[in-house]
């Protein structure tokens, strides 16, 4: 979380003083400058946060139940005032001017309408994954793991490809159970993850920087697979993605916060082999892989039904090369995740203390994602803007050839007449020379 | 909602100025008190609230319970009277 922290500087005000109001610090007087508020920030948060982080290792449990009082709030005030705009607009409400006095108010009516939603549909977006008819499965799961939770790795192995199999023999749409336990730990998972970086963030900035490509691709194939999967396989996916790569379908994300996030992930398994869960962040793939690695059959349909995506094969290969450390660090995923030991409902506010990747990807419905999908296929905006001068050239040529042709025109216009009169003044002239003889003659 | 108050139709009858925040329907001793400490001592400052949230009446009364926690019928008659003052003179 405080990643996005680090400068407080460049948060809207609005946005500093519902963190603020997020972390019971008292306001400033209502015209104060933003400097105070970041003062303020710095001052309370950040202290605030440090501790956290400082302590999150020997006591995670106390943090996040401190953390999930203010979380409900950050979920959205995390999001910018466009972002919120677009979120209502999800929801089908025209979204007056969101600023530092209506911002709380929008985002109350938010929270309302994801709460009613997530009661009104099974499938809806992430109150639908919270609230789904598998909840009981996931919290099952949660309490095998946490029972298992400190007698080692072996037997939570058993204890996953149990439940696996026990979602696979029940029918063909096994898929959903093991979206939902993956995205359940992934959540957890992912939560844990935000909190020890500023720790460690310095230390490993060179190796970090190999990464970035790495991290770009890995951005754009969850994109992908998020953004083609329809309805609730897109949801989970969102989560999972969270979770395996902290990279959100967002692409408004620095390459520094990829960084960031791969650093996070360096720091927290520093086993080796994080550049391979780097590569395949596919955390769904290992899952399967490591639950039935005997029977690729099943294995191909779990891969194929929810992601309708030709990109998968590239991650396809690579579990297959290494499940045992895929094995390892699904176990890392439920250590984590089993002390909670809380439903669904309070675990989301932990996910929106997470920071603000997490809570980007949360409110995302389908829609929004396939919306960005199709945003992000679009034409870059430079080679639009290139486009445009060229086309604005063109024209530009185009009615200056015009001009010069309607210009010429116009002289030959101009100058006929002028000839014209000439002629006849000549003429007259020569009226006027013929005439004067016959007077002299007269004469 | 048999007719409106004396206030309402006072304040709904001419431009506001520079009426004070309680001369608004609905908006009393107590809750303009409230208000003015919240910064909004004019009427027209809620009235820019008002506005800015498009004379949603859902959203209105969310922010004027928010700000000085006024009730139903205080909310209305403030929301009520805004919306006809708005009517007739913007």
């Amino acid at each position: 979380m405080s990643l996005f922290m680090e400068d407080p500087a460049h948060f809207s005000k609005s946005r500093l003083k519902s963190e603020l109001v997020a972390h019971n610090v008292v306001l400033p007087p209502v015209k104060s400058r933003k400097e105070i508020y970041v003062d303020l920030h710095l001052k309370h948060i950040a202290q605030k946060n440090a501790g956290d982080f400082s302590s999150d290792d020997e006591d995670q449990e106390n943090d996040l139940a401190a953390k999930e009082e203010d979380a409900e709030i950050l979920v959205q005030s995390c999001l910018t005032d466009d972002d919120l705009k677009a979120v209502l607009l999800k929801h089908g409400v025209k979204a007056g001017p969101i600023v530092a006095s209506t911002r709380a108010l929008y985002e109350n009516k938010l929270r309302r309408l994801q709460q009613s939603e997530g009661q009104g549909h099974v499938n809806g977006v992430e109150k639908g994954v919270l609230y789904s008819d598998s909840e009981e499965e996931e919290e099952q799961g949660e309490q095998e793991d946490g029972e298992s939770g400190s007698e080692g790795a072996k037997e939570e192995i058993d204890e996953l490809s149990n439940q696996a199999q026990q979602g696979s023999s029940q029918n063909g749409d096994f898929v959903y159970p093991q979206c939902f336990l993956l995205s359940s730990r992934m959540r957890a998972h992912a939560t844990r993850k935000w909190e020890p970086i500023p720790k460690r963030n310095s230390r490993n900035g060179i190796k970090s920087s190999q990464q970035i490509p790495v991290g770009i691709t890995k951005a754009s194939s969850v994109d992908q697979r998020s953004g083609l999967g329809s309805g609730f396989p897109s949801g989970t996916h969102s989560a999972v993605s969270n979770g395996g790569s902290s990279i959100s379908p967002q692409q408004s994300f620095s390459i520094t916060e990829m960084v960031q996030e791969m650093e996070k992930r360096k720091s927290l398994f520093s086993c080796p082999n994080t550049e391979r869960e780097l590569n395949g962040s596919n955390v769904q793939e290992h899952w399967s892989r490591f639950n039935r690695p005997d029977t690729p059959i099943v294995d191909t349909m779990k891969n194929q039904s929810p992601y309708y995506t030709p990109k998968e094969s590239p991650y396809k290969m690579k579990p297959s090369q290494e499940p045992v450390k895929d094995t390892i660090k699904e176990m890392f995923l439920n250590m984590e995740a089993s002390p909670t030991g809380i439903c669904a409902t309070r675990r989301r506010p932990i996910k929106g203390a997470a920071g603000r990747p997490v809570q980007y990807i949360y409110p995302d419905s389908p829609t929004t994602i396939e919306r960005r999908e199709v945003e992000r296929r679009l034409v870059p905006i430079h080679i639009q803007i290139l486009v445009f001068f060229i086309v604005a050239c063109l024209l530009y040529i185009i009615y200056v050839c015009v001009e010069e042709n309607s210009f010429n025109p116009f002289v030959a216009l101009l100058d006929s007449p002028g000839q014209g009169s000439e002629s006849e003044e000549g003429l007259v002239l020569q009226a006027e020379t013929q005439v004067t003889p016959v007077i002299s003659r007269q004469e | 909602m048999s007719s409106t108050s004396q206030k309402h139709k006072d304040f709904v009858a001419e431009p506001m100025g520079e009426k004070p925040v309680n001369a608004l329907a609905g908006i009393g001793e107590v809750l303009g008190k409230r208000l003015e400490e919240k910064g909004f001592d004019k009427a027209y400052v809620v009235l820019g609230q008002f506005l800015v949230l498009k004379k949603d009446e859902e959203l209105f009364r969310d922010w004027l319970k928010d700000t000085c926690s006024a009730n139903t019928k205080q909310q209305g008659d403030c929301f009520g009277c805004l919306k006809e003052w708005c009517d007739a003179f913007l």
